[in-house]
């Protein structure tokens, strides 16, 4: 009973852990960047999210609308001007250039807010669970956090498949000379990419900030996990990445039931592991499918 | 040859320092002054090292007529609520007129002048930066506040180089032991370091009346992190809670940082522990306590350690903390005033909230007793850069000020003034200067200081 708790718990983490991860896959997927920023980038969506609140007066819970598509315009902006010159010349400027941003928004942060750290409150949501029984209870919020994971990752499945601007997307991301041979704008469909990436990353931003309570240091932390569910997913798969997310999720939960240093430990020796049976994730796809 | 070997660690030690500051906030400007006043500092290095270790005068103090303090606090980083009064108090100090005019040591009067510095919450910086102190800026003290991460570095490096020190809020075990002491038998005195605040048995003088209130031969629920502040409550509380009879339950040394909690609550709920303790990292709490509301684990009382301490936690856990007891050390309840200028801690607090906007903290008191126990310390010295003479004072002192009487002499270790801390809970605000927030602070178990007034009742966590 215990032991089963522990993985539906598990399970519900885990969902939180895929939200984060599933930006970090589609950059990377798509325009081989691994944004070392991505942590930093979630946690300047909480506090993006803590001076709208006050000043839109829209309740905790719904503030996404105004954060993912700041987010997502920023994305763009970022990818365009950013990351797309250092991509021009060499993969280890762009891993440079998201190395410097992370720190860059680190600091902003801890310049503009202190260190205080945040949370967003989303009322009754956080304290509230279902009781299925005396052991097992479902926490409605980590409910919530799973459900928002396995839409965005449909969502943007759907996008990449059936949308004329997904398949161009796809596109470049497999060929990108003979993608650019029939007109294909890369650039554009990069930033494209950068934008759906950022705006889940503001998706796990907040729901971090639901979940927990943040600092501007926090975000390496969590960029930490998210790696850890993309690689274990493999590289570029949006599904192996929600399967990463839920491994590591089960792996902390188990892991602290033994003994509560394992639950820490745990989800990165699983992912050891999975480096060194199949160093190629357990969905390996070059591009996003 | 030794000397030579004590100037090149001068010198490896450097890149680092300035590679730290360069990271700091400061200007281009100033970053180029103290890479020049580094490269002084690094040729006398290791000759004022030499002087501290042979216990030769007058080492410190680049200018004889004036007093030079250090003040080592975490203003950014994961400890920066400790330090967010510092600016404000800092600012009060040097308006009194014993820092305004100078120190008065026997016939001659001293200017004195306070640098600040920021440990970032972390304890390689801290070390850092005390060094960069005693060496650069030749300090004649050092005194600091706001946990284990920052004080203790601070202390050691003040001890190696020998400067006077004067350390606030952290557990004093935690401290001696951070010196190399041993806190179950504290015979060892540490030559240029003392220290005031308070320990285990003062948390269990706050908790155990406020337990016993709530619950009779209950079960204790044990939170403690895999930590310097974690592994000395392990140590110390399931003998004090089997002592009255009631019993501990260990949550296990979890790993500062861990996104569940699922296991610790299950084991919580299977043993029905009606009290609940901890002393973990604040953003930990706020994630635990969320999964215990959520998944049925509720407490009759909850007295926490190192958490909700100031008011940023409150905010963040929202109605969550209402009932949530913790220990309070200072505030604008206290029936006490100021050693310097006599103001009481009510109307200091009053000035904090009015200069800042902000809510009072608990910080305000016990950072403005370290200037105090500055000034008590000079003004006992024949001498403010004899560092010897100075060091020696430090275990002299006894004096009331803001955080009421410390007597340095008569502490459970040398060199340990204890303040009594008093049992305070968050409740929503009501009207009235101090309690007229969302949520507020009020002193509610009095049992160790009887001083300070309760001004609400003690209530059940979760009913």
């Amino acid at each position: 009973m215990t032991i089963l708790n522990d993985i539906i718990q598990g399970i519900l983490l885990g969902g939180l852990f895929a939200l984060f991860a599933c930006g970090l896959s589609l950059m990377f997927g798509v325009m081989d960047v691994i944004n070392l920023a991505h942590g930093d980038v979630a946690v300047a969506g909480v506090y993006l999210a803590v001076v709208l609140i006050p000043a839109s007066h829209i309740p905790a819970l719904w503030i996404f609308v105004l954060v993912v598509p700041a987010f997502m315009i920023g994305g763009y902006l970022v990818q365009r001007y950013l990351l797309q010159p250092s991509l021009d010349s060499g993969a280890i400027t762009t891993l440079l250039v998201t190395f410097g941003l992370s720190i860059v928004l680190e600091n902003v942060l801890l310049e503009v807010f202190t260190a205080n750290s945040y949370s967003l409150n989303v009322g009754s949501l956080v304290s509230s669970s279902w009781q299925v029984s005396s052991q097992i209870s479902v926490p409605y919020l980590d409910l919530v956090i799973l459900g928002v994971a396995i839409v965005v990752l449909v969502a943007l499945q759907l996008f990449l498949v059936r949308t004329r601007t997904g398949r161009l997307v796809r596109a470049v991301a497999d060929d990108r000379e003979a993608a650019e041979l029939v007109g294909a704008n890369y650039r554009h469909l990069f930033a494209v990419a950068a934008a759906l990436a950022f705006g889940t990353v503001a998706f796990a931003g907040l729901a971090l900030g639901a979940y927990t309570q943040v600092s501007p240091t926090a975000g390496p932390t969590y960029l930490l996990y998210g790696f850890e569910a993309v690689v274990i997913g493999g590289l570029g798969s949006l599904w192996g990445t929600l399967a990463g997310g839920l491994v590591l999720g089960v792996a902390t939960t188990l892991g602290s039931q033994v003994d509560p240093n394992l639950g820490s430990m745990l989800p990165h020796l699983v992912f050891l592991f999975v480096l060194a049976v199949r160093p190629r994730g357990f969905f390996p796809k070059r591009a996003v499918t | 040859m030794s000397t030579k070997d004590e100037s090149s660690t001068g010198l490896t030690d450097k890149p680092a320092g300035l590679a730290a500051e360069a990271r700091s906030a400061l200007s281009r400007r100033d970053f180029l002054k103290a890479t020049g006043a580094g490269a002084f500092a690094v040729a006398g290095g290791g000759l004022l090292a030499a002087c501290g270790s042979s216990g030769l005068k007058g080492a410190g103090g680049a200018n004889t007529k004036e007093i030079v303090i250090g003040y080592v606090s975490p203003q950014t980083g994961a400890l920066a609520e400790f330090a967010t009064p510092d600016n404000f108090v800092l600012g009060k100090i040097r308006q009194t007129s014993a820092y305004k005019n100078g120190f008065r040591i026997g016939n001659k009067t001293y200017k004195v002048k306070i640098i600040e510095v920021d440990s970032q919450s972390d304890p390689n910086r801290a070390s850092e930066v005390a060094k960069q102190l005693i060496l650069n800026q030749h300090v004649d003290m050092v005194v600091t506040s706001s946990a284990p991460e920052t004080t203790n570095p601070v202390a050691g490096a003040c001890e190696s180089e020998g400067v006077p020190c004067i350390a606030t809020v952290v557990p004093w075990e935690s401290w001696y032991a951070g010196l190399g002491g041993d806190p179950l038998k504290p015979t060892t005195t540490f030559k240029y370091n003392s220290m005031f605040f308070f320990g285990v048995p003062e948390f269990a003088g706050c908790f155990i009346p406020m337990w016993r209130r709530i619950s009779n031969d209950g079960v204790v629920a044990e939170m403690f992190p895999n930590d310097a502040d974690g592994n000395a409550f392990r140590a110390a509380w399931p003998g004090i809670i089997r002592s009255i009879h009631y019993t501990p339950v260990d949550g296990g040394a979890y790993t500062d940082g861990t996104t569940d909690y699922t296991s610790m609550i299950s084991l919580f709920k299977q043993k029905n522990c009606e009290i609940y303790m901890n002393c973990p990292l604040p953003p930990d709490f706020n994630t635990f306590w969320k999964q215990a509301s959520q998944e049925g684990y509720k407490p009759k009382l909850a007295t926490v350690a190192k958490v909700l301490l100031f008011p940023p936690d409150v905010v963040a856990l929202g109605s969550l903390v209402n009932n949530i007891a913790t220990d309070s050390w200072w505030s604008p309840f206290v029936p006490y005033k100021s050693s310097l200028d006599g103001q009481s801690a009510s109307s200091l607090t009053e000035d904090y909230q009015s200069a800042t906007g902000q809510q009072w903290t608990q910080a305000i008191g016990s950072t403005y007793s370290l200037f105090e126990v500055a000034k008590e310390v000079f003004s006992l010295a024949s001498d403010p850069h004899d560092r010897q003479d100075v060091a020696d004072k430090l275990f002299k002192v006894d004096y009331e000020g803001i955080c009421g009487p410390i007597n340095f002499g008569k502490g459970p270790a040398p060199g340990v003034g204890i303040i009594e801390p008093v049992g305070v809970q968050w409740k929503p605000g009501r009207s009235g200067k101090f309690t007229d927030f969302h949520y507020a602070m009020y002193v509610v178990d009095n049992s160790l200081n009887k001083n300070i007034p309760v001004n609400a009742t003690l209530d059940p966590t979760n009913a």
